[in-house]
C-alpha cells in the first residue's frame, strides 16, 4: 500500500497513520544520531560566543585546592576521551592554548622570544606599588621609569640565579607550547633604585594594611641573594592585561562563564601538562599557579587562562632544592608510606638512591633514571590523572619537536653565570625529551599525517618509528575501507581489508567520488609486541572538489 | 468529528512534524561553531555564581587564622601544649586579639584528661629596634591535679609512690634580643606562688608517706621573684620539629623567696640537640644531652622544683617525676624514618638518665635506660601528637603528648 492510494480511496487506516509517524521520526536527522561531521570540521579554534564580563574575582583557598586534589579529586573509572579537540584530535586555538610548537614551524628565535614583547622594566628609579601578595619567595610590585607595572621576585639567598633562571626557562618552554605566559625577564636592581610609592600598602599580621615604608623593602631584600657587587637578581613580570578574577582549577567548569563548556579535567592541554609536567618537573600544579583575566575583544569579554607561574621547575624550589621526592610522589601517598611505615624505611624508591649531578642554580634534576610514566606532581592533579594515551601521545609529538638547537638557545634566556651549570640543563632536558618520545609514541597505534589522494593512494606516517623509538611493524600495515553516512553514522564496507607493508595503502575500487561524500578508513599496524598498535584507528575523509580531506581522526576507538 | 477526517488531520500533522524534525537540527546547527555555541548559550541561561562551598570556607578560615602551619594566627585558634607533665592528652584553645600590627594579646587554656588545667593571658610584643628586640608577658594559673612523687634519689622505690596537687599562679615579663636568626638571648622576671594540696590520685598523698626531710619543703606554699635568662643557639629549622640541624640552649633560674620560711635557690639547665639526616632524610639520627641542677641548701629547694626524670619527654620508660634530685644527666637518640614526610614520622629510641644529689656524684653507673617506638604526627614546624610505648627496667610505659620529644 502506497499513501496515495490511501488517499484516493479514502482509506486512512489509523495504522498507517502510526507507520507514517514512525517513518517521520526515523529518516528524519533529529530522530536519528546526530550527523557525525559538520562543514567547518575539523575547526581550528574554539569559539567563545557568549559575554563573560559578568565573572567575579574568586581566590581558590591553597589548602583546600591541595586537599579537594588529595582527596578528592575528580577521576572517572573509564577514561573518557579529551572533550575539547577537534575531530582530527587535535586541539583547537583557544584562550587556554595557542598551537606553536609542531603545529607550526617555530624558529628558535621565536622560541627564545617567547611571550617577551621588550626588554624588562625601564632603567631608572622603581616605585615600590604592593607588597608581594603570595607565594614564598620576597618580592614586590613596581612600577618603572617609564610608568610600567612589574611584579618582581627574588632568588632566595644561597640560591643565586635558581628560582628566577628557572622561571624565564619554563617560561619560554611553556610558551612554545602552547599556554599562555606572562613575560618574565632577568634584571637586576641596585637598592638605591628602589622608592616606596606614595599608596604602598603591607599586610601585617594583625591584619591592618598600612602604608609601606623603608624598611619593609629592606626586609624583603634581607630575605633575598645579595650578589657581591650589592645589587640583586630580580625575575620581573610584567603586568597581565584584563582584569584578573584569581585562578582556574584543574576539574570542573566556572560556573559563571558562558563560554566555559568542557569540564577542564577534560581539556586536553591540561591534560597533556602529565607529560609537560615530566618533561620540565613542573610539580607544584595548584590553582594559585594560573591566572585568569576578561579581555574584552571586539565588544565582547572573554576569559583567558594564564599558566601563570612556572617556575617550579627543574630542580629548584622557590628557597631552596627540590625535596628529595618530588616529582616521584605525591604528598600523600598511603602505600608507599605504608610499605616505609612497616619496613622502618627500608622500602627504598627510586629518589632515595638515584645519584644527582647539582648546581646550586639548577638544584636536583637529572634525567638518566627519569621514568615519564611514573612522574608525579605534589599532588594528583584531575587533569593529570584523566590523561588516556592518545593525550600523552599528542602531548610527546611536541616535546619532541624541540630540537637540541632550541633547547639549548631556550635554557641560555635562564642567564646561568656558571655555564656548566647552563650545559647540565639542556642536557638533562634532551634527555628527558627523548625518554618522553620513547615512552609515549609507542604506547598507543602511532600513525599520523594520514592523507588520500585522488587516485586513492592512502599515505601515512608512523611517528614512533620515525623518531627511532620502535622498528617497522613487521606484520605490515592494514586498512579496512567503508563508505560512511555522515548523517546516519553507519559505515559500509567497500572491498576486503587491504595490507601494505609500506606507509602506503591504495584504497580498492569503488570509493565515491561525489562531492560531500565520505570515507572511513580503520588502519592497524601489525606488531604483536605493540598490541596496542592493532587497535585500529578510525580515519575519516571528505571529499571535496580538489579531493579529499582529512576530516576526522580517532586513535583509541571508543 | 468524523474518524476520516481525524486521521487527515493526524497526516497534516505529521507532515507539520516532519518538516520541524528536519530543519532545526539541519539547518539551524550546520556548522561545529553553531553546535558550540549553542552549548554556551545553553550555558549563559543557568549562569551561578562562584561561591566557594562550605568545606573551603571552613578550610579558609582556618588558613587565614592561621590555625595551622602559621606562628601569626588571629582570632579563636587550636593550642597545643602541655598543663604539666604526666597531665595526658591534652585539648586547648586560644583567642588572639592584635593590638598593633605585630603586638598581640591572648588568652589561652588547657584541659587534659587528668583534670590537669591551665589558664593563661599572654601578650608580645615584636618587631622593636628594627626587629632585634621582643617584649612579653604572661599572667596565668596551673592546676596538676595528680603529680606523682617517689622520693629522692636514683634508687628511690616505686611503691613509694606517692602524689601531690600543685597550682601555680605566675607572672612574669620578659625581653628577647635576637640578633641573628640563629641565635637568641631572652632575660625575665616575674612573681610565682605555689599551693600544695593533696593529690587526686588513686595513690597516697604525698604527705601521708613522706615529710619535709625526704620531700623538701612539703607543707610550705612559697611565692618567689623568679629570675630567669636563656641563651639558644638553633641551627634546626624549628624546635618543634626537625630532620636536621639542632640547638643548644643554656638556660639560669634564681628564684627569690617572698613568702614562707624558705631561703633562695637557682636552677641552671643546659640541653644540647642534634639530628643527623641519613639517606635524603630517609632515616634521621637524633640525640639529646641534658643537664639540670638546683643551687641551694637541701632544705630549701622544693621537691617539685628539684631536677626530675621519668616522663614523655625525658625518661619515657617511666612515669612522670620518677626520679628527683639536685642533680640531673639524661641523654637520648632516636633513630627515626619518615613515612610522610609531611605529616608522619616513626621512631626507634632509647633514653638513659641518673639524677643525684651532688654534682659529681652523677655517675654512669647508676643510669636508668629505657627502649621504645613511637608514631609522631606533625607540620613543617610543629608536633602536635606524639604517640610512644617504652620499657623500662619497671615495665611498659604509654605516653601521649602534644609536643616533640625533644
Amino acid at each position: 500500500m502506497n499513501t496515495r492510494t490511501c488517499i484516493e480511496y479514502g482509506r486512512l487506516t489509523w495504522t498507517s497513520v502510526i507507520a507514517l509517524l514512525v517513518l517521520a521520526l526515523l529518516v528524519s536527522p533529529a530522530g536519528a544520531q546526530q550527523r557525525k561531521f559538520y562543514d567547518d570540521d575539523p575547526i581550528a579554534r574554539e569559539p567563545n560566543t557568549r559575554d563573560a564580563s559578568g565573572v567575579l574575582e574568586r581566590d581558590i583557598d591553597l589548602m583546600y585546592d591541595l586537599a579537594r586534589n588529595l582527596f578528592a579529586v575528580p577521576r572517572n573509572p573509564t577514561l573518557v576521551r579529551a572533550q575539547n579537540i577537534n575531530t582530527i584530535d587535535e586541539v583547537p586555538d583557544s584562550e587556554w592554548f595557542t598551537n606553536r610548537i609542531f603545529a607550526k614551524q617555530l624558529s628558535i628565535d621565536e622560541a627564545v622570544k617567547g611571550p617577551d614583547t621588550g626588554q624588562g622594566p625601564a632603567p631608572g628609579k622603581l616605585i615600590v606599588t604592593r607588597a608581594k601578595q603570595s607565594g614564598v619567595t620576597p618580592g614586590f610590585t613596581v612600577k618603572d621609569s617609564a610608568g610600567e607595572t612589574w611584579f618582581v621576585q627574588f632568588d632566595a639567598p644561597g640560591q643565586s640565579e635558581a628560582a628566577s633562571g628557572a622561571t624565564v626557562v619554563a617560561t619560554k618552554l611553556f610558551h612554545a607550547l602552547g599556554y599562555f605566559q606572562t613575560e618574565n625577564y632577568i634584571s637586576y636592581l641596585d637598592p638605591a633604585q628602589l622608592e616606596v610609592g606614595d599608596k604602598a600598602k603591607v599586610d601585617t599580621p594583625s591584619g591592618r594594611v598600612r602604608p609601606m615604608t623603608i624598611d619593609d623593602i629592606h626586609k624583603v631584600l634581607a630575605r633575598a641573594d645579595k650578589r657581591p657587587d650589592g645589587t640583586y637578581r630580580m625575575m620581573a613580570s610584567r603586568g597581565i592585561k584584563g582584569r584578573t578574577i584569581g585562578g582556574f582549577k584543574y576539574f570542573g567548569t566556572r560556573k559563571d562563564d558562558p563560554n566555559d563548556i568542557v569540564p577542564h579535567e577534560h581539556r586536553r592541554e591540561l591534560r597533556a601538562l602529565k607529560v609537560f609536567g615530566a618533561w620540565t618537573n613542573l610539580v607544584d600544579m595548584k590553582a594559585g599557579n594560573t591566572l585568569d583575566t576578561v579581555l574584552t575583544e571586539n565588544g565582547r569579554s572573554v576569559i583567558r587562562h594564564y599558566l601563570q607561574d612556572v617556575g617550579s621547575t627543574f630542580g629548584t624550589g622557590a628557597l631552596a632544592s627540590r625535596e628529595w621526592d618530588e616529582g616521584y610522589e605525591y604528598i600523600v601517598e598511603g602505600d608507599k608510606a605504608k610499605k616505609r611505615l612497616i619496613t622502618l624505611g627500608f622500602s627504598l624508591q627510586p629518589w632515595q638512591t638515584i645519584p644527582y649531578t647539582e648546581y646550586g642554580s639548577i638544584g636536583r634534576f637529572e634525567g638518566d633514571y627519569f621514568i615519564p610514566e611514573e612522574w608525579k606532581p605534589r599532588v594528583p592533579t584531575a587533569a593529570l590523572v584523566n590523561a588516556r594515551a592518545d593525550d600523552n601521545f599528542w602531548a610527546a609529538r611536541r616535546v619532541m619537536a624541540f630540537s637540541d638547537e632550541m633547547i639549548r638557545a631556550i635554557v641560555k634566556t635562564g642567564q646561568y653565570s656558571e655555564p656548566a651549570a647552563e650545559k647540565h640543563l639542556a642536557d638533562v632536558l634532551i634527555k628527558r625529551r627523548d625518554k618522553i618520545g620513547r615512552s609515549y609514541l609507542p604506547a598507543v597505534n602511532p600513525l599520523v599525517e594520514f592523507r588520500l589522494d585522488t587516485s586513492g593512494e592512502l599515505t601515512f606516517e608512523n611517528a614512533a618509528v620515525s623518531a627511532g623509538f620502535a622498528t617497522a611493524p613487521r606484520g605490515g600495515y592494514e586498512a579496512r575501507w567503508y563508505r560512511f553516512d555522515n548523517n546516519s553514522g553507519t559505515a559500509t564496507p567497500i572491498g576486503s581489508p587491504i595490507t601494505s607493508q609500506g606507509l602506503k595503502i591504495q584504497a580498492p575500487e569503488g570509493l565515491p567520488a561525489g562531492d560531500g561524500e565520505y570515507i572511513k578508513v580503520e588502519v592497524a599496524a601489525i606488531d604483536p609486541p605493540n598490541s596496542s598498535w592493532s587497535i585500529p584507528m578510525q580515519i575519516y575523509f571528505r571529499r571535496l572538489t580538489g579531493g579529499w580531506k582529512l576530516v576526522g581522526l580517532q586513535r583509541m576507538p571508543d | 468529528m468524523e474518524p476520516l477526517k481525524t486521521r487527515w488531520a493526524a497526516l497534516i500533522m505529521i507532515g507539520a512534524m516532519s518538516v520541524f524534525l528536519w530543519t532545526p537540527a539541519g539547518s539551524a546547527q550546520e556548522s561545529r561553531a553553531d553546535s558550540i555555541a549553542r552549548q554556551q548559550e545553553d550555558k549563559s541561561k543557568n549562569l551561578q555564581p562562584e561561591i566557594q562551598d562550605r568545606v573551603e570556607l571552613f578550610i579558609k578560615k582556618m588558613t587565614e587564622g592561621g590555625w595551622f602551619f602559621s606562628a601569626t594566627p588571629r582570632g579563636f585558634y587550636p593550642y597545643f601544649d602541655s598543663v604539666y607533665s604526666g597531665g595526658g592528652f591534652t585539648l586547648g584553645a586560644a583567642y588572639r586579639a592584635y593590638y598593633g600590627d605585630y603586638s598581640f594579646a591572648e588568652v589561652r587554656g588547657l584541659y587534659s584528661f587528668k583534670n590537669y588545667k591551665r589558664i593563661e593571658f599572654r601578650t608580645v610584643s615584636p618587631n622593636h629596634a628594627g626587629g632585634l628586640l621582643e617584649f612579653d608577658a604572661t599572667g596565668g594559673w596551673m592546676d596538676a591535679t595528680q603529680i606523682p612523687y617517689y622520693g629522692l634519689g636514683i634508687d628511690s622505690p616505686k611503691d613509694g609512690e606517692a602524689n601531690f596537687r600543685l597550682q601555680e599562679t605566675y607572672l612574669q615579663g620578659g625581653v628577647t634580643l635576637r640578633p641573628v636568626s640563629w641565635f637568641k638571648i631572652r632575660g625575665a622576671s616575674g612573681y610565682d606562688r605555689f599551693v600544695e594540696k593533696e593529690g587526686t590520685a588513686a595513690s597516697p598523698s604525698i604527705e601521708e608517706l613522706y615529710g619535709p626531710g625526704t620531700a623538701p619543703t612539703l607543707g610550705i606554699d612559697p611565692s618567689y621573684v623568679h629570675t630567669q635568662a636563656t641563651a639558644s643557639f638553633v641551627w634546626a629549622p624549628a624546635e618543634g620539629y626537625a630532620r636536621r640541624g639542632g640547638l643548644f640552649r643554656l638556660s639560669a633560674h634564681d628564684y627569690r623567696n617572698v613568702a614562707g620560711d624558705i631561703d633562695n635557690f637557682q636552677l641552671t639547665r643546659g640541653e644540647v640537640v642534634q639530628h643527623i639526616p641519613i639517606l635524603r632524610e630517609t632515616w634521621v639520627l637524633s640525640f639529646r644531652g641534658r643537664m639540670e641542677s638546683a643551687h641551694g641548701s637541701d632544705s630549701d629547694v622544693p621537691y617539685y622544683m628539684l631536677p626530675w626524670l621519668g616522663s614523655g619527654s625525658s625518661l619515657r620508660g617511666y612515669g612522670t617525676g620518677r626520679f628527683r634530685d639536685k642533680h640531673s644527666l639524661l641523654m637520648s637518640g632516636e633513630w627515626r624514618w619518615i613515612p610522610n614526610r609531611y605529616a608522619l614520622d616513626m621512631a626507634l629510641f632509647a633514653d638513659a638518665g641518673t639524677v643525684a644529689p651532688h654534682f659529681k656524684d652523677l655517675h654512669m653507673g647508676d643510669l636508668k635506660y629505657d627502649y621504645g617506638i613511637g608514631i609522631r604526627f606533625h607540620g613543617p614546624e610543629i608536633t602536635p601528637l606524639r604517640f610512644d610505648i617504652a620499657h623500662g627496667s619497671e615495665g611498659w610505659h604509654f605516653v601521649i603528648s602534644s609536643s616533640a620529644a625533644f
